[in-house]
């Protein structure tokens, strides 16, 4: 057991520091640079869109899932606040009311 | 370098929150499936990455194959990569005592604190990303730790739909950034392939769905600045 948890650790550590050894020769241009430069919206939105949506039976669209109404009223606070606090506040607030 | 310390454990904390059900999951499943307490924290201490945590402790608990958990790992953790890539030019010319921590805790909710055109560059702003990276993994392990030693005493946090909390907390992360139409195209983008491809069961679809986003926002912007060059 604790080799396997040692090799995913070696897995995971080498996926993180890969692009950050210095020896590896190449330079990322300004093209790539600017693809990249919208690898944080669409990683993170990734991640969060289908805790909203997907569930163990597949896509739920419905209007009156708390996950739906709590990730809007999340998205407005987000928007007009920029403010992480008041946006989880809002957000788990009125989740956990209508959970 | 005290206010880099505090600011970066501040700006961190409520994502240190949000994955408490992540976390504390984590701890009790081991220990459900038979890892010793030991086993079970040396897996976030060394491993610290929930996502990848959770699948291999159902498979190891299934006596899936070696390869085939080493295998699931990586495909997991090749969103890495990509971290790696885009803060590579900023990180670069530092010494190997800073990119080495830095690496370590390169998670999702670091690299959403990465995106500032000085990020990593000075001395204050690297203690500031160790400061937020090492206070979300030493929350990581404490809710491991909680979920070992309570997991059979708390309630499944994750079934209770806490699991919005991450989904909150992004939101908060992604929203502000929206601030030109190919950001804006990015995000629809990845939102609705994520959904589409995880709900059909791809494995690959989180770095499937973010590869087609960042094209999308890549060629608006591309296009954008054609037009304005050519006004």
């Amino acid at each position: 057991m604790m080799t396997t948890i040692l090799l995913m650790a070696c897995i995971t550590f080498f996926t993180r520091y890969l692009f950050l050894h210095r020896a590896l020769p190449f330079k990322v241009g300004p093209k790539m640079q600017q693809f990249l430069s919208f690898s944080a919206p669409a990683v993170l939105t990734a991640i969060w869109v289908p805790i909203v949506f997907v569930t163990d039976e597949g896509v739920n669209l419905d209007w009156q899932s708390p996950y739906l109404s709590a990730a809007v009223a999340a998205i407005i606070v987000a928007y007009k606040t920029h403010n992480i606090y008041y946006t989880t506040l809002v957000g788990m607030g009125l989740f956990l009311i209508l959970n | 370098m005290r206010k880099a310390l505090l600011k970066g454990f501040l700006d961190m904390l409520p994502l240190c929150l949000a994955v408490i059900p992540w976390g504390i999951l984590c701890g009790s499943l081991a220990i459900q499936n038979g890892f010793t307490a030991v086993e079970t924290q040396a897996m976030s201490l060394l491993v610290f990455a929930g996502s990848a945590q959770l699948v291999a402790i159902e498979l190891i608990a299934g006596n899936t194959p070696l390869l085939t958990i080493l295998f699931t790992t990586f495909i997991i953790s090749s969103r890495h990569f990509l971290y790696g890539l885009a803060v590579r030019h900023k990180v670069i010319d530092q010494p190997m005592r800073w990119r080495l921590p830095v690496s370590f805790v390169l998670t999702d909710e670091l690299f959403a604190f990465s995106h500032h055109r000085k990020a990593y560059r000075t001395k204050i702003r690297l203690i500031y990303a160790l400061s937020a990276g090492f206070s979300f993994y030493t929350a990581w392990n404490l809710w491991t730790f909680i979920g070992i030693v309570a997991g059979s005493l708390l309630p499944d946090l994750t079934h209770l739909g806490l699991d919005f909390a991450i989904a909150a907390t992004f939101i908060a992360l992604v929203i502000p950034g929206i601030k030109n139409l190919a950001t804006l195209a990015t995000v629809i983008t990845a939102g609705v392939m994520a959904t589409l491809l995880k709900s059909q069961g791809f494995e690959l679809w989180l770095v499937a769905a973010a590869l087609t986003a960042m094209t999308v926002g890549y060629i608006i912007s591309r296009i954008k600045n054609k037009t304005e060059h050519n006004l």
